[in-house]
């Protein structure tokens, strides 16, 4: 089986998370392979449905729920479209799990802060869950997640379920306009409310991701706040195709963002060309 | 870079073989059953070389141009040492190939896989440019993961190069670490001489094929053919005299020039005529991006492929969000050359390019890898120095305006 070749993979569950984005849940559906797949929290892989082609999405279930996999995606494209229409018992294809990971076990001690806008909640809530499901190694656990509007946030049993704990803090933000009468969140950009809420610095860590202006403008503020560039943690997410170092597509100046990623480091990204 | 063969420091036997034995090999290996590829003349009028076009309109007019083809008989071989238009990139990597199958009945899927080991095959008088270029794309292939369909046709194919006269004044390989009568990535050379060719093979599975056909080879022992010897030396080395006469760089101070200079106006400059058509990616011998895609074959079953790529299109980095972090041609274009000059030799220690020249020979635009190379290596060693003439043009802008 050569390199490009995916494994086969049934969709389980399908979970409407807004109007525009899926979740589905996957089980391979060979039993060697579902035995003995592993992934790291940040990791990504090639989701496909035959006929239409592969698209690349990080992992969006944590490395600490075995058996399955979940994947997140907003129908955008030929792909996204096509994976939009499948249903329970369909099967899709699926290459991976590709590229590093968030250094998760570095963290054990450390306050976590994750700052998540739109879809990019996605690969955060795998490093979320597999922070939550080994609470005790870490310390304060924050999370400061918005979206466009009310109908925008994803995972939404989940961000109840992470605001109703008492072990973390949890702040949920729409941009102006897009609340609904009965919102009991924040209003207002993810940057300013990152500001606000003001977590601390000191022995913490920091997991970003969002669009590229969220990130762009978030990262001052984290540092403003006293983060260190080797702290912040983001995952990029360039357009890829093989997912194995070969295509070029992901490639900025000296890294293939598939393999050297798509986990970096603040202090990494700064050193990166501006072309993502 | 010559010296460079698995022989250590012993020199490779040397043998001559006739032209008609040559020939006489190829029909050989054809009647064993092995694939032949060699270059061909056709009729550009035929060839989808788009260069072509014009010279074709004129009447009385039937332009000739070489190509790579797996020859069906041994009298196409061509051995007039003119350059194919497409390397030999096409041969290892395919510009287009199954990656597998799929069937789908009912909710059934079945995914079948596409061979990796492919039947011998034998490369006669290849371009030294082209041999270099598979030995330097071997490294992306295999950095982590192995690409078992590149490696696959690598393994199966002994190549032997022809000792190159140099093209013209669009070659450059000595500028970046190879040679007209480079054997990198080959199995042996071929240098012409009175009556046939000098051959020498520089790997196992060189020696093998003269060996297994040794009846075609007569070994050449000095001093008694010592003028055949220093014939075929003598044009080795006065071909590699004169495509250093067209470029001389400093590959290192390139490289690092680069890589320290990513928002140089110089660069952006250098750009200036390019308008991304991507041919130049298309006949590279070391340009290696490639798509994947889905084609449906009827109903319920289809092949993913694989496809040559360009990172000159817009399409290449652009995001489903719409995002584009390579939104301007000369974005593009400065990766072009970061990734060939600076990059790649950072990140695998090989240069992404061989100097063959296709790139500068079918720029419709006039994009000139000779003078922009020379651009940088001035910049890179004597700044201040002004760059040659046509290469700094207006800012990037004006090209839009002026398109």
């Amino acid at each position: 089986m050569n390199i490009y070749q995916p494994q086969l993979a049934l969709v389980t569950d399908v979970v409407d998370e807004t109007p525009d984005t899926r979740t589905l849940r996957l089980e391979f559906q060979d039993e060697a392979v579902r035995e003995s797949f592993a992934f790291k929290a940040g990791q990504f892989g090639e989701y496909s449905v035959f006929g239409a082609g592969e698209s690349t999405f990080c992992i969006a279930s944590p490395p600490t729920r075995e058996g399955y996999i979940e994947c997140s995606f907003k129908a955008v494209g030929k792909v996204t479209t096509a994976l939009r229409e499948v249903n329970v018992g369909d099967t899709v294809g699926f290459r991976g799990p590709y590229g590093n990971s968030f250094p998760v076990d570095d963290w054990k001690g450390k306050d976590v802060v994750f700052v998540a806008g739109g879809i990019g909640l996605a690969p955060v809530r795998c490093v979320i869950w597999n922070v939550l499901d080994r609470r005790d190694e870490f310390g304060d656990v924050t999370i400061v997640y918005g979206a466009r509007s009310v109908a925008d946030l994803v995972y939404k049993r989940e961000l109840e379920d992470w605001g109703s704990r008492a072990d973390v803090k949890m702040v949920t933000t729409v941009d102006p306009g897009g609340e609904t009468k009965d919102w009991t969140g924040e209003v207002g950009y993810v940057t300013p409310v990152v500001e606000a809420t003001a977590p601390q610095a000191q022995n913490a860590v920091a997991v970003l991701c969002g669009p590229p202006i969220v990130v762009k403008l978030t990262l001052p503020v984290l540092e403003k706040l006293g983060f260190a560039d080797d702290t912040i943690f983001t995952t990029l997410e360039n357009r890829m195709k093989c997912g194995l170092g070969k295509c070029g597509r992901c490639n900025i100046g000296p890294v293939y963002v598939c393999k050297d990623g798509p986990v970096f480091t603040a202090a990494q990204m700064k050193a990166l060309p501006a072309e993502f | 870079m010559t010296d460079a063969t698995d022989t250590g420091a012993v020199a490779p036997q040397r043998h001559f073989i006739s032209e008609a034995d040559l020939r006489a090999l190829a029909a050989d290996l054809l009647g064993a059953g092995t694939d032949v590829i060699a270059p061909v003349s056709v009729d550009a009028c035929q060839s989808p070389s788009a260069l072509a076009t014009a010279a074709c309109l004129r009447p009385g007019v039937a332009p000739v141009e070489a190509e790579y083809k797996a020859i069906g008989d041994a009298a196409e071989l061509d051995l007039g040492r003119a350059q194919p238009v497409l390397s030999l990139k096409q041969f290892f990597l395919p510009e287009h190939e199954a990656l597998c199958r799929w069937h789908q009945r009912g909710l059934e899927v079945t995914v079948e896989e596409v061979p990796t080991s492919f039947a011998p095959r034998v490369v006669l008088a290849a371009k030294p440019c082209d041999s270099a270029a598979l030995a330097v794309v071997d490294e992306v292939m295999n950095w982590d993961y192995e690409d078992e369909l590149w490696n696959g046709r690598r393994e199966a194919s002994t190549i032997f190069n022809l000792a190159c006269p140099v093209i013209d004044e669009s070659c450059f390989c000595t500028a970046v670490g190879s040679a007209p009568d480079d054997v990198k990535g080959a199995d042996g050379l071929l240098t012409p001489v009175e009556g046939g060719y000098l051959a020498e093979a520089t790997t196992d599975k060189g020696r093998a094929l003269i060996a297994a056909h040794a009846a075609r080879f007569s070994p050449v022992d000095e001093p008694a053919t010592a003028a055949l010897v220093r014939q075929a030396d003598d044009e080795r080395a006065a071909a590699r005299r004169r495509v250093a006469a067209n470029l001389e760089i400093d590959a290192e101070s390139v490289r690092d020039w680069i890589a320290t200079h990513f928002e140089d106006p110089l660069l952006a400059s250098l750009a200036i005529r390019c308008n991304g058509c991507g041919a130049c990616s298309s006949v590279c011998p070391t340009c290696h991006c490639f798509d994947i895609v889905d084609e449906e074959e009827g109903v319920g079953r289809g092949t993913r492929r694989r496809c040559w790529d360009t990172c000159q299109a817009p399409t290449f980095t652009l995001h489903a969000s719409g995002h584009n972090p390579r939104d301007d041609q000369h974005v593009r274009y400065r990766q072009r050359i970061n990734h060939k000059f600076s990059i790649y030799p950072l990140k695998f220690g090989e240069v992404l390019c061989t100097g063959c020249g296709r790139c500068t020979r079918v720029c419709h635009a006039g994009q000139d890898l000779v003078e922009i190379l020379g651009a940088i290596d001035i910049a890179a060693r004597r700044p201040g120095e002004p760059v040659a003439a046509g290469t700094a043009g207006p800012e990037p802008g004006d090209a839009e305006a002026a398109s």
